[in-house]
């Protein structure tokens, strides 16, 4: 089986980060492969198990990008292609999605899986972008994937708006995946120092054959103008002591003072 | 004239709230701008359903019925809304952000060629440009995004908008659309959904939610007494799901729902980001904690510190008796 994981490089959201005259100040931040798509690489690791497979990594982003590449690598992928112009930056999702069409559109895949959103921008549309642009079926929000390498489809639990659904897609489909969906491995130390000899290729914007302005901001249709901190919640009252007493207090709150009840 | 599309969400052919919410803000921007307001509904049946919308402002009510929408696989939907959006030509189309619109909106983006900006939490037309806030890095920073793009697709964060006071003496007309069903390569095996008499996460103007504190099933148990003396929908946190004691649909937070009810009661959470992004609009939050540095002190209005298990008891008796 041949497939494909799309991964993005990410500011780590646990960490503190600062906003200034309207700009993230991204020059302290700590940069990690996008959970989503870790646990998009952890599935194609599940599955090549159990089915011959070779599990291919994609990123777009600049020379840094490759840190991710290597996680993954190291986490057991067999090889990545690195997508990096200086003309890509300012990318939205829909330049985003124009970029890996034109990488995907003269390859061969059985499926490719991505991370439902990046955990920067939340946006969670590229992936399905991908998808209605190559002309292929896409499953959101998996949970839980199966395949049948000899029926060549994919068995997808997915949670919906009703409850988790069981959907089936044939080859080729594009799977985004919920971080719910596993946990990552954690790339042991013969993953990390093999991952050193396998097979890494940068492409570039020629390379790609597009035009400066089909990418970057020029390619874009949306952009952020600035960035804020969400309104604050201020911290209210905290009651200590004795339950019964306690309970009594909110429940005067509740009623008299909040009136939700 | 320039026109706005509401995309309906709706659940058994039953519009939902945040629809309403949607439609509310549609016409006052549409009123300041000088727009008219469509809206587009897909369903088994929506026709009927459909007439509700006229109140709140639209003015023209796209209704695709199809057997085909009894279970969600996106070919459906966005060959269904890509049709009307083809014969509307919105400038601006809007939907509730939801797992199904979460789903189809990126197919549809890319059919339709619209710029499309997920989970908004606010929207303004200014001249040719849609401006839009919206949450990002797991929702602890916000973004102010522009976009000049002819036509602009948003989906709206849950309780973002309130709904205004319908007035019935607005009417409208509903258009049944033929449809032309699309191949579809999905096929949909089978819904695991836990039918429950409790009023959902959805709907509900008050929550009481579960966390790691409550423990097991048995704890679990007791938040659901409390749920259902206050008549309230029951959430939770990712580590609750994770250990089996209840179900991914209640899970509140930045994988999970959005909710934003007149009353969240926190019970046995500590208040790590991942779930507060999914609970901190809410009107009033109580938190129950052990832990008197829990962050989730942080954002509620009321925190009680003390085991839950002694407070949650006295909490049912309290409210119980309030009510009878």
């Amino acid at each position: 089986m041949k497939i494909y994981v799309c991964c993005k490089h990410v500011p780590d959201v646990a960490m503190p980060f600062q906003i200034k005259e309207g700009r993230l100040l991204s020059e302290d931040l700590n940069y990690v492969l996008n959970a989503y798509d870790a646990s998009s690489v952890e599935a194609a690791l599940v599955l090549k198990e159990t089915h011959e497979a070779e599990v291919s990594l994609v990123l777009i982003g600049p020379d840094k990008g490759k840190e991710a590449l290597r996680k993954g690598l190291a986490m057991g992928a067999d090889n990545a292609y690195h997508i990096c112009d200086a003309a890509f930056e300012g990318s939205d999702s829909h330049a985003y999605a124009q970029i890996l069409f034109q990488f995907f559109s003269d390859r061969e895949y059985d499926f490719i899986l991505c991370g439902k959103q990046s955990q920067d921008m939340d946006m969670g549309l590229t992936g399905g972008m991908l998808a209605q642009k190559l002309s292929i079926p896409y499953v959101t929000n998996a949970v839980g994937l199966e395949v049948d390498s000899e029926a060549k489809s994919l068995t997808v639990k997915r949670q919906g708006d009703l409850g988790a659904e069981m959907v089936q897609t044939p080859f080729p489909s594009i799977v985004t995946c919920s971080n719910d969906m596993n946990d990552p491995r954690i790339p042991s130390l013969k993953g990390i120092m093999t991952s050193k000899k396998k097979p890494m290729e940068v492409i570039d914007l020629a390379g790609l054959g597009l035009e400066e302005s089909q990418v970057g901001s020029s390619g874009s249709s949306s952009a952020i103008v600035s960035w804020s901190l969400p309104p604050e919640r201020q911290a209210g009252l905290k009651l200590e002591g004795d339950p019964e007493e306690i309970v009594t207090q909110l429940m005067e709150k509740l009623t008299t003072e909040a009136k939700v009840l | 004239m320039s026109k706005i599309l509401v995309l309906v969400d709706q659940k058994n052919n039953q519009i939902k709230k945040s629809t309403f919410e949607v439609l509310s803000e549609a016409r006052k921007i549409a009123d300041l701008v000088g727009a008219v307001v469509e809206c587009a509904a897909v369903g088994t049946d929506m026709s009927q359903e459909a007439s509700k919308l006229f109140s709140y402002g639209a003015e023209k009510v796209h209704v695709v019925n199809h057997s085909l929408f009894a279970n969600y696989l996106n070919p459906a939907w966005i060959q269904a809304y890509q049709e009307v959006v083809k014969e509307v030509q919105p400038r601006l189309v809007m939907t509730p952000t939801c797992e199904t619109s979460k789903d189809f909106v990126p197919g549809l983006v890319s059919a339709t060629g619209a710029c499309g900006i997920m989970d908004c939490c606010s929207v303004k037309w200014n001249g040719d440009k849609i401006i839009v806030d919206r949450p990002l890095m797991a929702a602890k920073a916000r973004s102010t995004v522009e976009s000049a793009h002819p036509q602009v697709l948003l989906t709206i964060r849950a309780g973002s908008f309130d709904v205004t006071q319908p007035d019935p003496s607005k009417s409208g007309k509903v258009v049944e659309r033929e449809f032309s069903p699309p191949s579809i390569l999905q096929v949909f095996k089978e819904l695991l959904a836990v039918s429950s008499d409790r009023v959902s996460l959805d709907d509900a103007t008050v929550v009481v939610s579960a966390g790691r504190g409550v423990k097991d099933a048995e704890g679990f148990a007791l938040i659901e007494e409390l749920a259902d003396s206050l008549g309230a929908a029951i959430g939770s946190t990712r580590a609750l799901v994770e250990s089996g004691i209840c179900e991914a649909t209640l899970q509140v937070g930045q994988t999970g729902k959005v909710v934003t009810p007149d009353l969240y009661i926190a019970c046995g959470i500590s208040g790590a980001v991942q779930h507060t992004a999914g609970m901190s609009n809410s009107k009033v939050i109580v938190a129950i904690n052990k832990d008197a540095e829990a962050p989730i002190f942080q954002l509620s209005d009321y925190g009680l510190v003390g085991d839950l298990f002694k407070i949650v008891p006295l909490l049912i008796n309290a409210v119980k008796e309030l009510k009878s």
